[in-house]
C-alpha cells in the first residue's frame, strides 16, 4: 500500500492560533488557574492549553504547544465515546483532519495579517526612531549654537524640514 | 559689526545641511566643525562664490605683501 500524507501548517504562533479557532467558531478558551479544575480531559489538562468547543471520548479537544508548536490532543478514534456513527455522518460534525485541514488554512490567512501587522509596527518602530533622531539632531544644534553665542531662529522650509537659522555678530 | 549667519536645515532623516555667510575663507568650515561636530559624517562640501572671493582677496594681499618685502 502506498499514501501520500499533508501535514497541517505547524502551528507555531499562540495569537494566530487563537484568531484562527475563533474564526473557525471553536470557542477556544486558553487555561489559567481560574478555570483550570472546571475543565476535564482524560489526558490531563495543563495550564497554557487552548481548549475548544470540540468534544470526544477523551473530553474537550484541546491544543498543547510540545516541541516548538501547537499540537491537538484529540481521541485517535472518532468512532468511540461520544462521536457516534449518527454524529460522524452530521453535515455540522467535522472530523478531526477535516478539522485540521480547515484551521490550516485559516491560519495561514491570520498568519499573513500577522505578519502584515508585524511589518506595520516595525515600520512605526522605524519611524518613532528617525522622528527621535531628527529631534535630537535639532536639540543638539540649538544648545551648541546658543552656547557659542548665536541667536537661533527656528522655521520649516517648503519641504517641511527644520530649518534653524544661526546668527552672531562678530 | 560684521554678522556671521548660518543656517542649518535637518531632513527628514536627521541629516543635516549646512550653509555659512559671513565668514571669511576656512573659518566657515571650522565653525560648522565646531557647532555640528562633523568629524567623519561630512558626505560633501561646497564652498560658494564668497568662499573662493574670499580665498582670492587673501591671496592676492599675500602676494602684495610680498610684493612690498
Amino acid at each position: 500500500m502506498s499514501a501520500v500524507i499533508k501535514t497541517t501548517t505547524p502551528f507555531a504562533i499562540e495569537t494566530v492560533l487563537i484568531k484562527a479557532l475563533a474564526v473557525l467558531g471553536v470557542e477556544p478558551l486558553k487555561v489559567d488557574a481560574s478555570n483550570i479544575t472546571s475543565l476535564k480531559h482524560n489526558g490531563g489538562v495543563q495550564l497554557g492549553d487552548i481548549f475548544t468547543n470540540r468534544k470526544d471520548y477523551n473530553g474537550i479537544q484541546h491544543f498543547r504547544f510540545e516541541q516548538g508548536r501547537w499540537i491537538l490532543r484529540h481521541d485517535s478514534d472518532e468512532m468511540n465515546g461520544h462521536i457516534t456513527a449518527s454524529t460522524m455522518a452530521s453535515r455540522e460534525y467535522l472530523s478531526v483532519q477535516k478539522f485540521l485541514s480547515l484551521l490550516s488554512k485559516e491560519y495561514d490567512i491570520v498568519y499573513q495579517e500577522y505578519l502584515q501587522e508585524l511589518a506595520e509596527q516595525e515600520r512605526l518602530r522605524l519611524e518613532e526612531q528617525r522622528k527621535k533622531r531628527v529631534e535630537a539632531t535639532r536639540l543638539q544644534a540649538i544648545e551648541k549654537a546658543k552656547s557659542q553665542g548665536y541667536s537661533v531662529k527656528e522655521t520649516h522650509n517648503i519641504k517641511g524640514q527644520i530649518q534653524l537659522v544661526l546668527t552672531r555678530m562678530v | 559689526m560684521p554678522e556671521q549667519k548660518i543656517v542649518i536645515t535637518i531632513d527628514d532623516d536627521g541629516a543635516i545641511t549646512a550653509k555659512t555667510a559671513g565668514f571669511k575663507g576656512e573659518s566657515c568650515l571650522e565653525a560648522l566643525e565646531d557647532l555640528l561636530e562633523l568629524n567623519g559624517v561630512v558626505g560633501e562640501v561646497k564652498k560658494t562664490d564668497e568662499y573662493h572671493q574670499l580665498q582670492a582677496v587673501k591671496k592676492a594681499h599675500i602676494q602684495t605683501i610680498k610684493g612690498r618685502s
